[in-house]
């Protein structure tokens, strides 16, 4: 009976007796999907141009971090004001994130045309594996600050007494969801809008019809990679800004996992859908179910048995492509 | 079949060719092996300490030509702070090993049994198991100076102000990594809850949620504990620390062990973490041995570290101070054997006997960096206590006394632990054909 009150009443009474702590849950579950929604845009958008499940998109977020603190670290004492070192260290980074999308499209992918799809992913984890040592040998494995001040990001918080209790949002957070969805909305309209868009978008529905029309597959893999690179950029940045810089951030590529199977691997508004709505479920669960009955730490295995049983009942996951092959 | 024979031949000469200069070599250095995590999420608090580790070890090859004149084999092994991998360097790199260093509690579990049978003597100081101290259980394995059940015991006394029955009726929440390292403390901190009266609530962190503890910290906030220890490694430290000042936890009621206590880790808020205290087995200063450092290392550009001040933060000082444990039992064992090139079993004999007094750590350029050290047959620890120290928003200084646990209340668990480990392992060898002088 009690286990019976634990899970249908209790909670529901606990949101409705602290509606500020419920809406801080909500909102901390969002900031966390929209997290996650980036991270599962990069592997999204790889996997839609080539059909690679892109495994080094965690990586991918650490070196780009990683390079643009660096390249702060190594102008500051050149420029002397740390605001022009980062104006100049962002195109620089952005530049790395472009040569990386080169080098990938030259030495890994343009010599495993046509291989089969778990020779191209076996080929990514490579990729990890490559950058994981070139990042240790280039910027060290200790923790590094984030240069949130100096690109301009709010460090404050804003603050609310919804219902005599107190909601406190912090700017970085706020800062984090409004870059999500411009960057989405842009990514979208580039997908859908624009020519190269388009070309990215038929690669990934029929390679050879697309490459009979005159689509050229170096050039898109090149933009795709360097598009996973620009993401991967800002989601270093706004995770880097919640608990700094290091080779931890890779683990956070896991999570979106889940978001994936959710979402579908084919589908930009799945991966934004399925992030936002893992992270808020995951957090509701764990708050509210999971402390009280689990000891806590659901998060680890929520979302993947949630996205389970939604492949169950959708295998191609919510917003996926149904594929049909004929035998 | 000639050809084969040849061939056999030649792999019989290679091999024994390969032996023989091994063994030459092992009786050359003293090979002290380190199962190092430069690499992975928890580098952050593994590479600081590790280049404290090697550049003292290199600065005693350069400055004394070794320990007793005998060059130091510092060798290190990446293992990523991963169980497997850490297994795998072990097993790499015993074969002329004197010591193993395995650096996570979760690798120092798993060759704990392999090291009986090795003859190895496992180095894990401040980490580990706590019942380790147990010596007639436990007989290859050290963690000098305090374990994991001295830090707990210690941060309580220290919360409680020196006496433990103000705790009553407080709720204490353990925020840990929710890994072998991270559950040590509870067996003694739910004995001090059941005698002391105070709640404990424990909020375990999994290892993808160390960038993201929201949850954690939602539960902080609807819990309201009156003191929050953190039991955190690598980047769980810097998290943590993030979102309690987001959370407006008070900072004075924030406290971690030694391995939440990284100047990098504090780094990312600043003065905003203002406050935060962790315990120590290490102060921070600037000792003579770092000038050896300086100029013998350092200024040569041998060490792996950027800056010059990197030396004064807490970490790799404090890798400094575990190396010179090793040195000390190497030093202990060469001269109560009179060899220059001691064993295995040799260096395990000076890691039980280690006696590093005030006058001794004088002497290293290192008095009042750490406690002195006693061990003993009985006692594989030492026990030696430690300081808290308080981060005052740019650096960790020192906020306490030297503070010491209660050999009284922890001994008997540790013996009821270390006797239940060896049951469920047995047979167990204990101290087997070890003499104990």
């Amino acid at each position: 009976m009690e286990t019976l009150y634990s899970v249908f009443i209790d909670p529901f009474v606990q949101m409705g007796q602290m509606p500020d702590f419920f809406m801080q849950v909500l909102w901390e579950g969002l900031v966390s999907g929209v997290l996650y929604a980036l991270i599962a845009l990069g592997f999204v958008l790889i996997f839609k141009s080539s059909r690679i499940f892109n495994f080094a998109q965690g990586i991918m977020v650490v070196f780009a971090a990683l390079s643009l603190v660096g390249l702060h670290g190594f102008l500051m004492p050149v420029v002397g004001n740390e605001f022009v070192a980062a104006a100049i260290a962002m195109p620089l980074t952005l530049g790395i994130m472009y040569a990386l999308a080169m080098s990938v499209e030259r030495v890994v992918l343009r010599p495993l045309v046509g291989q089969p799809d778990i020779i191209l992913f076996m080929a990514t984890i490579g990729i990890t594996m490559f950058l994981i040592g070139f990042g240790e040998f280039v910027f060290g494995g200790e923790n590094k600050v984030m240069i949130t001040e100096a690109l301009g990001i709010p460090t404050g918080a804003i603050e609310f007494e919804p219902f005599g209790g107190f909601l406190l949002l912090e700017e970085k957070d706020v800062f984090a969801v409004v870059m999500a969805i411009v960057l989405v909305v842009s990514l979208l309209v580039f997908l859908n809008k624009s020519a190269m868009g388009r070309a990215i978008r038929a690669l990934g529905d029929d390679h050879q019809a697309a490459l009979s029309v005159g689509i050229s597959l170096s050039t898109i893999w090149v933009l795709v990679w360097f598009i996973a690179g620009v993401i991967a950029l800002a989601t270093g940045i706004v995770w880097g800004a919640r608990a700094g810089v290091s080779f931890a951030l890779e683990v956070i590529a896991y999570k979106a996992l889940p978001v994936l199977m959710l979402g579908g691997l084919e589908s930009v508004s799945g991966a934004i859908i399925g992030g936002i709505a893992i992270g808020l479920l995951e957090k509701l669960f764990e708050i509210y179910w999971g402390q009280p009955l689990f000891g806590g730490n659901t998060e680890t295995w929520f979302a993947f048995i949630f996205a389970l049983i939604v492949l169950l009942f959708r295998p191609q996951g919510l917003f996926g492509e149904k594929i049909i092959e004929r035998v | 079949m000639k050809q084969f024979t040849n061939f056999s031949r030649a792999v019989a000469a290679g091999a024994l060719a390969v032996a023989m200069s091994t063994a030459a070599m092992a009786s050359d250095s003293l090979n002290f092996p380190n199962l190092t995590y430069r690499t992975g999420p928890f580098a952050g608090t593994g590479t600081p300490i590790m280049n404290g580790q090697r550049d003292y070890m290199l600065m005693l090859n350069a400055r004394d030509g070794g320990i007793g004149g005998m060059p130091v084999n510092y060798i290190e092994c990446e293992t990523g702070y991963n169980t497997n991998k850490g297994v795998e360097c072990y097993e790499k790199t015993k074969g002329d090993a004197l010591v193993t260093q395995p650096w996570s509690t979760g690798i120092t579990l798993q060759v704990l049994p392999r090291t009986n049978v090795d003859r190895i003597p496992i180095l894990a100081p401040g980490y580990g198991s706590s019942p380790m101290s147990d010596g007639n259980t436990f007989a290859w394995a050290y963690n000098p100076p305090v374990s994991y059940w001295d830090g707990a015991y210690m941060i309580l006394d220290h919360i409680g102000g020196g006496d433990m029955s103000t705790l009553k009726g407080k709720k204490i929440a353990l925020l840990h990594l929710d890994h072998p390292f991270g559950k040590e403390p509870i067996p003694l901190l739910e004995k001090l809850s059941e005698l002391h009266g105070f709640e404990l609530l424990t909020i375990p962190v999994g290892l993808k949620e160390m960038q993201n503890q929201s949850s954690q910290w939602l539960q902080i906030r609807r819990e309201r504990p009156d003191n929050v220890v953190m039991w955190g490694w690598g980047a769980m430290n810097a998290g943590a620390i993030t979102e309690a000042v987001k959370t407006r936890y008070p900072m004075d009621q924030f406290v971690g062990i030694w391995w939440s206590g990284s100047d990098a880790d504090l780094q990312n808020v600043g003065a905003k973490a203002k406050g935060y205290k962790s315990i120590s087995f290490n102060a921070p200063g600037n000792f003579p041995v770092l000038d050896d450092i300086r100029e013998h290392v350092f200024s040569k550009g041998d060490s792996h570290i950027k800056s010059e001040n990197d030396m004064d933060t807490i970490f790799y000082q404090r890798g400094i101070v575990i190396s010179m444990i090793l040195a000390e039992a190497a030093k202990t064992a060469q001269d109560n054997f009179g060899e220059k090139g001691i064993s295995a079993e040799q260096l395990r004999w000076g890691l039980e006997n280690l006696n590093i007094t005030d006058a001794r750590l004088e002497e290293l350029g290192m008095a009042g960096m750490t406690p002195p050290l006693k061990t003993s047959c009985d006692d594989h620890t030492g026990h030696s206590g430690a300081w808290m120290l308080e981060w005052n928003g740019e650096e960790f200084v020192k906020a306490s006394d030297l503070l010491v646990p209660s050999r009284e209340l922890i001994k008997p668990l540790e013996e009821e632990k270390s006797a239940e480990y060896a049951q469920n392992n047995a047979p167990w060898p204990g101290r087997g054909d070890l003499a104990c002088n």
